[in-house]
């Protein structure tokens, strides 16, 4: 008997003419790890309430095809007994919320089940101590960090003893270290206790490794749907982006064994590289130096440093923004940031990292003149800033500030409409900066849909055009990576970056170290409100245990200075090659499975 | 922002039934709006100071105090500018028409500061409902009688420090995105705080439809629903409750006997016009007392801390 199967499945949204959902054939066994990949808009999030008989009782539309639950079609079995059987989390902790308290909260589904309070009772103190809620029993769930949210969250699922668990993308709210907990809990009650978990994700570098199998969906359809290994695999023929980057290094590699943890991925690297002994291999990430290509050197004994790239001067101008001694207390005496300087150069990409609560978001509102500094100063082009919203005494908008939530720049019935509400608050005129922003970021058909109507992802462009249209010196941005899709993050990247190379600043808070290290070109570490570490992106996170990006992890002792997919090509490429011909003139073998 | 909601201190005053919280409260606010007695009106106050002081709220306390300051200057002086029956005349205006001739007289102001001290007391009484009972239990406590209304509340309640929280957030992004609140007449005011207010319906309702969906996929509205309940009834709050009992019944027969009442025009009577006056003063103050009384106990006596 399978726990899930699913027939032709297809379903349309209200008024939606494209399926949600198309042609879903699927079976899921009991105590599987399901992993479910794929774009934003793919299906991902309709499958999941599919699973959860959310649809289409919930939303309505058409709904064609049949799930079975244990062989019992679905829509026939009673909801209360489903909701036994099927527990759900959703991506966003604050919106999944009912009650004020922690306690009620667990106790609500309970409730909603009619369960006996003796039983209530007894359950709701289980899950509190399984997931470590107990000194947080009495605290009212607004208090609470993400972290502690989501759990919360799936502690009030988990007191319902369900038998499937079935996650929405439940970590993209959280900070690494919130997200790395999460989906080890999620790992636990999977090998522990027996659940069946259905994962929906976009950042597979931290889960990929847990699945029995993964899913890949396209357009609402599977296009792939095998374990992890066979996925890795089959994506270097396939050219698939959602692989964690130690996959999707060694498949594009063309490797026939494709590794797809950190772990298996260095002692991979080690069997590769056996064939060069003595030898250590030197990458230089300055392009000026070595026209971008990696150089091979002999060298003995200890492994070579990366040379920090210098940052370009600023041709004695002063910089284009320039955060001086800052020092920052909320009314209530809480010390958000101590003694903060730093500048920005036109044309830099800073990417500021930190934990949650270190102060980042505070000191992003600080720059855009949202919050008055307690002590300490801002200045933009030599200039102070003195204006209530990012002005300078006697200039436009010099700062465009993009807030972490995309829905609160939109209210009006068209897209264009957001763009020219800015320009008109300014007094600017039109000179063909709307059309030149939506075509850039590819939301010109959008020009007269409702923003409201759109997915995440095309909010979050529409947002960030609200805000370019004053062609602003400085972009802020805090936290625009936070569930995004991997097409989505690295087109925003690279338009972020073509910002920085018009001559713009940009500043952007993020969690994502690979996406830090991919498009930065310099990294703040921000720690309890204090500057950590800055400097060139290779020399903060090269050496950072926590913000070091997975291929740094990978590469690390064996190609120093190595952070980005395309430099570990560079480097690898070439070797592999010279192994290869090594082997065939029959020196020692490097690699190969 | 976040004194004006309840926080969990671990407190004596939080430990009780809400059922002996809300006698409590309740008990003080009927008696805070029978009795129009200075001295009995001031007595409320100081019971509600010293109960505020033992809920560790004394700064929230503040908070509060300074709105009912400002509402009780307007009270002062509205009454006094407004009402002409005192007698003892302090000051003679000119003569307005429809209103007369403008006096204050010491009774008006009197009488105004009075009123006052009730207002005072009533926003204490707020006060402490937020400090010493958690939502979840009053609404636990009514969702035996109304279910889904007291839902709507929690969720409500629930709802509140977000959108606070919210409307800060769209109000920063309108003015990066250009819009001065500060700047522009009345009718151009009221035009930017509707498209903030807005943008903050369009947000909450998107919100809304995604807390339904988790309510639904927790079984919620699937059959009759059962009640968790967590906190039982000790000692604590019989005690509580007596002195509530107490407070009230002898305010209520003071009331009746004439105790408690005090009369302001022609011309202010006596404070104290007899032992009868204090007595049952005194008799209401203990009884509204017991709760701080109790928590006193509670931290200085192991013999108390062990049997309540």
């Amino acid at each position: 008997m399978h726990l899930f199967k699913v027939e032709n499945l297809i379903y349309f949204y209200p008024d939606r003419e494209k399926p949600a959902l198309a042609e879903i054939n699927l079976v899921i066994e009991e105590g599987e790890f399901l992993l479910v990949a794929g774009e934003s808009g793919s299906g991902k999030s309709s499958l999941a309430r599919a699973l959860a008989g959310l649809l289409p009782d919930f939303y309505g539309g058409r709904f064609g095809g049949k799930i079975y639950f244990r062989d019992r079609e679905m829509r026939k079995i009673d909801r209360r007994r489903l909701a036994r059987e099927v527990g759900m989390v959703f991506q966003d902790p604050e919106k999944q919320m009912v009650m004020t308290g922690v306690e009620a909260e667990i106790a609500f589904g309970l409730e909603n089940l009619g369960l006996p309070p003796a039983e209530m009772f007894r359950r709701t103190a289980e899950v509190l101590s399984f997931l470590d809620l107990g000194k947080l029993r009495e605290e009212f769930t607004a208090n609470l960090s993400g972290g502690e949210k989501q759990k919360l969250a799936l502690a009030a699922v988990l007191a319902m003893h369900p038998q499937v668990l079935i996650c929405d993308e439940p970590t993209s709210q959280l900070d690494p270290a919130a997200a790395e907990d999460f989906l080890n809990l999620l790992k636990r009650l999977n090998e522990e206790m027996g659940l069946t978990v259905v994962l929906i994700e976009q950042r597979l570098e931290r889960c990929f490794h847990l699945a029995d199998r993964v899913l890949l969906l396209e357009s609402g359809r599977i296009v792939l749907d095998s374990p992890p290994e066979q996925v890795a695999r089959r994506a270097g023929i396939k050219d698939i982006p959602f692989l964690p980057p130690v996959a999707r290094l060694f498949s594009s590699l063309g490797q026939t064994y494709v590794p797809v943890t950190v772990k298996e991925g260095r002692k991979y690297l080690q069997h590769l590289l056996s064939g060069f002994p003595g030898e250590n291999v030197r990458f230089l990430s300055d392009q000026n130096k070595t026209g971008g290509k990696p150089i091979r050197e002999k060298k003995q004994g200890k492994k070579t440093l990366l040379e920090a790239s210098s940052f370009a001067g600023n041709g004695g101008k002063p910089p284009l923004a320039e955060v001086k001694n800052l020092w920052f207390t909320y009314p209530g005496g809480k010390k958000v940031l101590e003694n903060v300087s730093f500048s920005v150069n036109a044309g830099e990409f800073v990417v500021i990292l930190g934990e949650n609560g270190a102060g980042k978001s505070t000191l992003l509102k600080i720059m855009a003149g949202l919050l008055k500094p307690s002590r300490g100063n801002v200045f933009y082009a030599g200039r102070e800033l003195t204006g209530s919203n990012g002005r300078c005494e006697g200039r436009g908008a010099p700062v465009a500030y993009l807030a972490q939530n995309p829905n609160d720049y939109l209210f009006h019935d068209t897209v264009e409409e957001e763009l020219l509400f800015t320009l008109k608050n300014f007094g600017l005129a039109d000179d063909g900066i709307v059309d030149e922003l939506l075509t850039k970021l590819h939301i010109e058909r959008y020009r007269r849909t409702n923003p409201r109507d759109l997915s995440s992802g095309e909010r979050l462009r529409v947002a960030l055009a609200s805000v370019l249209v004053t062609r602003p010196g400085l972009i802020l941005l805090d936290e625009p990576t936070r569930g995004v899709d991997t097409r989505l993050k690295g087109e925003l990247g690279a338009f972020l970056r073509a910002q920085a190379k018009e001559g713009a600043g940009v500043v952007l808070v993020t969690h994502d170290a690979e996406f830090a290290a991919e498009y930065s070109s310099r990294i703040i570490v921000i720690s309890a409100g204090r500057i950590a570490a800055a400097g060139n992106k290779h020399e903060i996170l090269e050496n950072s245990l926590f913000y070091c990006p997975q291929i740094g992890k990978l590469c690390r002792g064996f190609g120093n200075g190595i952070l980005t997919f395309d430099e570990a090509v560079q480097w690898l490429e070439p070797l592999l090659r010279a192994g290869q011909t090594a082997r065939t003139g029959g020196a020692p073998a490097g690699a190969s499975e | 922002m976040r004194k004006f909601f309840y926080a969990e201190k671990g407190l004596f005053l939080q430990s009780l039934h809400p059922l002996a919280a809300l006698a409590f409260l309740g008990t003080m606010l009927v008696l805070a709006l029978a009795f129009s007695h200075p001295l009995y009106l001031a007595g409320i106050f100081l019971v509600a100071g010293v109960t505020v002081w033992t809920a560790e709220g004394l700064e929230t306390w503040e908070s509060y105090l300074k709105i009912g300051l400002v509402m009780m200057t307007l009270i002062v002086l509205i009454n006094a500018l407004m009402v002409h029956e005192g007698r003892t005349i302090l000051w003679r205006g000119p003569l307005i028409p429809v209103f007369g001739r403008i006096t204050i007289s010491l009774e008006a102001i009197y009488y105004g500061l009075a009123m006052g001290v009730r207002l005072l007391n009533v926003i204490s009484i707020f006060c402490l409902f937020n400090l010493i009972v958690h939502p979840d239990k009053i609404i636990n406590l009514f969702s035996r009688f109304a279910g889904k209304s007291t839902l709507v509340i929690a969720l409500a309640a629930r709802m509140f420090p977000v959108m606070a929280q919210r409307y800060e957030n769209i109000r920063a992004v309108q003015q990066i995105r250009g819009v001065d609140f500060s700047r522009g007449t009345l009718k151009e005011k009221v035009q930017k705080s509707s498209l903030l207010i807005n943008s903050l319906i369009l947000s909450s309702l998107e919100d809304s439809l995604e807390i339904a969906e988790s309510m639904q996929a927790r079984a919620f509205g699937s059959g009759p629903r059962s009640r968790y309940r967590r906190h039982r009834w000790q000692p604590r709050d019989t005690l509580c409750l007596a002195g509530s009992a107490v407070a009230l019944g002898a305010g209520l027969a003071g009331l009746f006997h004439g105790f408690g009442a005090y009369t302001f025009y022609p011309q202010m009577g006596c404070l104290v016009d007899g032992p009868g006056t204090v007595a049952v003063l005194l008799i209401v103050l203990s009884g509204l007392l017991a709760p701080a009384i109790l928590n006193w106990g509670w931290h200085r006596c192991t013999f108390l801390r062990l049997k309540i």
